[in-house]
């Protein structure tokens, strides 16, 4: 077949030809179409291309027609966005300087009115410890700024300064674990040690099972511990609970620390006030009024012994009412004498069973 | 031709020997030197080494361990306090106390740690210097007790490295005692140690800082009370931080101690004496148990459970009203008419009057050539012996005591008891004094004059007694001659036999039966009388100074005259037979003896109302212990 074609090659060719020809035109007469095949043929053959040419074209006249006004835009938005920088620059500074203002502002007015003689410092560094929180101060021993100083924002106590340099100090915040304070609590006036712990809350020690402490309380100082003035605020009780030993287990959150730490107040002169009556609201600008005396801030027992007693103490109590309930003055002459038998707090009822009445709080044994 | 002179191999290799033989000789010498370096080294570091490890092994050894080791007191608690029910008169309770790590102690320091916690610094000191003598470095010294919440503040705040090292907290126990002075003479109170006690008998085997009873119960039971201190070892580091406990030993406390106080009665008494100053006691004659003792003003001996302050101390120890003098035992004053039942059975067992003896008593007397007043300024007319007693006829003593010779009334007096210690187990009591011809020239070297015998028959003059010597007196006298002795610890075996004495029954119970009538025939107590209850007694009035001074005194400072006021006395007992209670109290500056008869009152209407609520099972059988029963009055 092969050689029978390249012997015929030009005949079998034309007659190739002739036959497509015809195929064409009978595919025209079959299908009626306007435009003319030879058209079509030529468009179809051209178009890829002419597309190829075209794109080319274009992209070439819009990429150089576009990228000019492209260039403006980009422009503008880098400056717009320059702009943008800029100003949330300023309003970050701006804000940060409202801040300041109202700290500033608000450690003036602690200053204003704060009895103690006190200076204001900047933080200026951190310390380096994993648990450690301390931090560095911009005011030292020129400044009159000397160790173991209460250092205090109007929110609560920050720390105490543990070394003073020429120039800086270094201070022990409330939340370092070697850190200790002793504090007083606002309703029930009960004293205890408050211990950081190396994170954002404190525990208050020494305070017995027995005593009354509330979630939400507030602590303020006691002034004890000779470093902080008694009747700054130290915080509010997150969590109270009773101990295993002797002692509750007082969690308290630290207000001094709460509203961040930029700017503080060295205590250079501590004068002790009294213990605010009226719940402290989270403030920065005004300090409450100061509150009248407290009578029962002494706490004069050891601290396990406040309110124990003996059975003599009872025994005591119990005649001592006993003869107040029948009019008799113990040792007095022209008296009746009492009926010891009686129940103290009776008058002159007898008890059912002639048994010596019960002491209402079980003695200590 | 100049001779060349050529050396020759010869030579040349005799100066190479020479050479060579000069540096070998050099290296020599060097050698031999470092030799005898290395060999003086090498002694030195034998030497030191066998100083170190051989000659002071042991003293380095321990200086070593002082750097690391520590010791720190675990203290034992004390035995408790009870009453004769087992209640509790004195506890203990837990507190922290500081100490002091002396090898870490700083003393630019100590000025500071003084001023936060109110010791006295010189005190303190001086008590380091004291410790420094008898205790190594490494023992801890405890410097406060009883740390209130604000110290314990500022230990906790300051403890750090950073600024008081040398501060520890230690866990204790404590006593604790009845508030507002209750009982504080009975029980005493605790305290460190002092250098003149360790130079004593009785508390040499105790080393400086030891805790030990310093007075009444506290002191007198300490060896039964005070435990045994343990002690725990730690290793620290530099910084005194505790790293490992080595070994602890436990502290063994001490063992509980129940009194013959009743609680009841205390109270009452202690009522009865508020605001006053004076005392009572209360006494079961039937076995010379002590009921209730109380002395007034007191102190607050929780004040000294710790370390007293000395602003305390000087408080206690400045007032002039003496709080530390437990007038129950220590206070010898005159007992007025309450002796005069003594001097009856003198002048009764002496013969010096009989059962029929009257006197006429017009206001008073003359004796001597003095004349001597009754209190009652208008006679009490004609008086017999049970008269003379139920009105305190002073005219009818001072005819008894001219009767019979100041001799036979001390013999008596000595007989009850009087001018001796009773033996209560109490430290600090005193004797009193009963004059006697003999008692004067020993004392004065002078005779006794019969107008002072006047004096005594009254219970005035040169007679003193304490109050427990009356109680204890009298309580004999009731129970017929029969006199135990007086004690507090509820224990058979600190009970001693009696003593008995034969006294004639008939005078005894017509001494009674007058005071019988004190109380009950409209007789100088007859406000205190208590219905249902045999309650006798006698009242006493006692001067404390002489007419003539109180005269002077008045005219140059009229302000203290209070304070020589007459001193009210009264001693009662119930029943009349067999008594179960003699109680007896005195009122300083009462003025009046009926003013002293209610506190007795009070504290026999307590124990008779305490009888009669408890059961029978409890009650103390009242065990017949009179010789013989009294014969009845006779009129």
């Amino acid at each position: 077949m092969e050689i029978f074609l390249n012997r015929y090659r030009n005949l079998t060719v034309l007659l190739v030809v002739l036959v497509a020809q015809l195929l064409l035109l009978a595919f025209q007469v079959k299908s009626n179409g306007d435009v003319r095949l030879i058209r079509v043929w030529a468009v179809t053959g051209v178009m890829p291309l002419a597309r190829v040419v075209e794109a080319v074209r274009a992209n070439t006249t819009g990429f150089f027609s576009e990228y000019l006004v492209l260039l403006d835009v980009k422009e503008e938005n880098k400056r717009l966005k320059s702009s943008l920088g800029s100003l949330k620059m300023e309003n970050q500074f701006l804000k940060t300087e409202l801040a300041t203002a109202d700290r500033a502002r608000a450690l003036a007015a602690f200053q204003s009115r704060s009895p103690s003689r006190t200076i204001a410092a900047r933080i200026i560094g951190t310390g380096t410890g994993a648990n450690s929180k301390v931090v560095f101060l911009d005011r030292g021993s020129n400044a009159g700024v000397g160790k173991g100083m209460a250092v205090v924002t109007p929110d609560g106590i920050v720390g105490k300064v543990i070394s003073s340099y020429p120039s800086a100090s270094q201070v022990i915040l409330i939340t370092d674990p070697t850190f200790a304070a002793g504090v007083i609590s606002q309703k029930s006036r009960v004293h205890g040690t408050l211990k950081g712990q190396g994170h954002s809350i404190c525990l208050i020690e020494y305070i017995q099972n027995e005593e009354q402490v509330a979630v939400g309380e507030w602590f303020y100082t006691s002034g004890d511990d000779r470093v902080f003035p008694k009747g700054l605020p130290v915080g509010q009780v997150k969590i109270a609970r009773s101990g295993k030993m002797f002692f509750k287990e007082v969690f308290l959150v630290p207000s001094g620390l709460q509203q961040g730490l930029e700017e503080v107040l060295v205590v250079l002169e501590g004068v002790h006030q009294t213990i605010p009556d009226s719940p402290e609201t989270p403030q920065t600008l005004h300090l409450l009024p100061a509150p009248p005396p407290d009578p029962n801030a002494a706490g004069q027992h050891g601290v396990l012994s406040g309110n124990l007693s003996t059975d003599a103490d009872q025994m005591l109590e119990k005649y001592k009412r006993t003869g107040a309930a029948q009019g008799h003055v113990f040792g007095q002459a022209g008296n009746k004498p009492p009926n010891f038998n009686l129940p103290p707090d009776s008058g002159s009822v007898q008890p059912p069973d002639g048994k010596a009445a019960v002491p209402a709080n079980p003695p200590l044994r | 031709m100049p001779v060349k002179l050529i050396r020759t191999d010869h030579d040349q290799e005799e100066r190479v020997k020479l050479i060579l033989r000069d540096d070998t000789k050099f290296a020599s010498v060097k050698i031999a030197f470092f030799q005898y370096l290395s060999v003086a080294v090498f002694l030195f570091l034998v030497s030191g080494f066998w100083q170190l490890q051989v000659q002071n092994q042991e003293y380095y050894i321990d200086r070593a361990a002082r750097n690391r080791i520590r010791s720190q007191p675990i203290l034992a608690p004390r035995g408790k306090i009870l009453d004769r029910d087992s209640r509790v008169i004195v506890d203990n309770h837990s507190s922290f106390s500081l100490i002091l790590a002396r090898e870490n102690l700083k003393t630019e320091h100590l000025k500071s740690i003084c001023e936060g916690l109110d010791i006295d610094c010189d005190d303190l000191r001086e008590r380091l210097r004291r410790f420094d003598r008898t205790r190594a470095k490494y023992e801890s010294i405890v410097i406060k007790d009883e740390l209130t919440p604000g110290e314990l503040a500022f230990v906790e705040a300051h403890r750090g490295q950073d600024t008081f090292p040398e501060m520890e907290l230690i866990h204790a126990q404590r006593r604790l005692y009845p508030r507002n002075g209750f009982a504080s003479h009975v029980i005493g109170y605790t305290g460190e140690v002092s250098d003149p006690e360790l130079n004593t008998t009785e508390f040499a085997r105790f080393r400086q800082g030891d805790i030990i009873g310093k007075a009444g119960i506290e002191r007198q039971y300490n060896d039964i009370l005070m435990g045994v201190d343990g002690q725990r070892r730690v290793i620290v580091d530099n910084r005194g931080r505790v790293h490992k406990v080595i070994d602890k030993k436990e502290a063994s406390s001490g063992r509980n101690l129940n009194l013959t106080i009743d609680l009841d009665l205390q109270a009452v008494a202690e009522l009865a004496m508020e605001n006053r100053r004076g005392a009572v006691i209360a006494l079961d004659p039937r076995s010379g148990e002590i009921l209730a003792m109380v002395s007034r003003p007191s102190y607050d001996p929780n004040k000294f459970a710790g370390r007293i302050r000395s602003k305390d101390w000087n408080e206690i120890r400045d007032n002039p009203d003496n709080p530390l003098l437990n007038r129950a035992i220590q206070a010898q004053l005159a007992p007025g008419s309450t002796f005069k039942p003594f001097i009856a059975m003198a002048a009764l067992d002496s013969g010096a009057i009989d059962d029929s003896f009257t006197v006429h008593c017009g206001g008073g007397a003359s004796f001597y050539g003095r004349y001597f007043k009754c209190h009652a300024a208008k006679g009490h007319g004609s008086v017999d012996l049970h008269k003379g007693i139920v009105h305190s006829c002073d005219v009818f003593f001072y005819n008894l005591g001219n009767r019979t010779s100041i001799d036979k009334i001390a013999q008596w007096a000595e007989t009850a008891g009087f001018g001796q210690r009773t033996g209560i187990d109490l430290p600090g009591e005193v004797e009193g004094i009963v004059p006697s011809t003999r008692w004067k020239i020993r004392n004065y070297r002078q005779k006794w004059y019969a107008g002072e015998t006047i004096s005594v028959a009254i219970g005035q003059g040169a007679l003193t007694v304490t109050p427990l010597q009356l109680a204890h007196a009298t309580g004999g006298l009731a129970m017929g001659g029969v006199w135990y002795r007086p004690h507090l610890v509820r224990d058979p075996s600190h009970q001693t036999p009696p003593r008995r004495v034969k006294i004639d029954l008939a005078h005894a119970a017509s001494v009674i039966d007058g005071l019988y009538g004190v109380v009950n025939e409209g007789g100088t107590a007859a406000r205190s009388r208590l219905p249902g209850i045999e309650f006798c007694g006698k009242t006493g009035s006692a001067q404390r100074v002489s007419n003539e001074f109180m005269k002077a005194h008045r005219q140059k400072n009229p302000l203290t005259e209070e304070d020589f006021k007459d001193n009210a006395w009264f001693v009662g007992f119930a029943p009349r037979q067999d008594p179960e209670i003699v109680v007896v109290a005195l009122y300083e500056s009462g003025e009046h003896g009926p003013e002293a008869a209610p506190i007795v009152r009070d504290v026999i209407k307590s124990y008779f109302d305490k009888k009669s609520r408890t059961t029978p099972a409890t009650v103390v059988a009242a065990v017949p212990l009179r010789q013989q029963p009294f014969p009845p009055p006779q009129r």
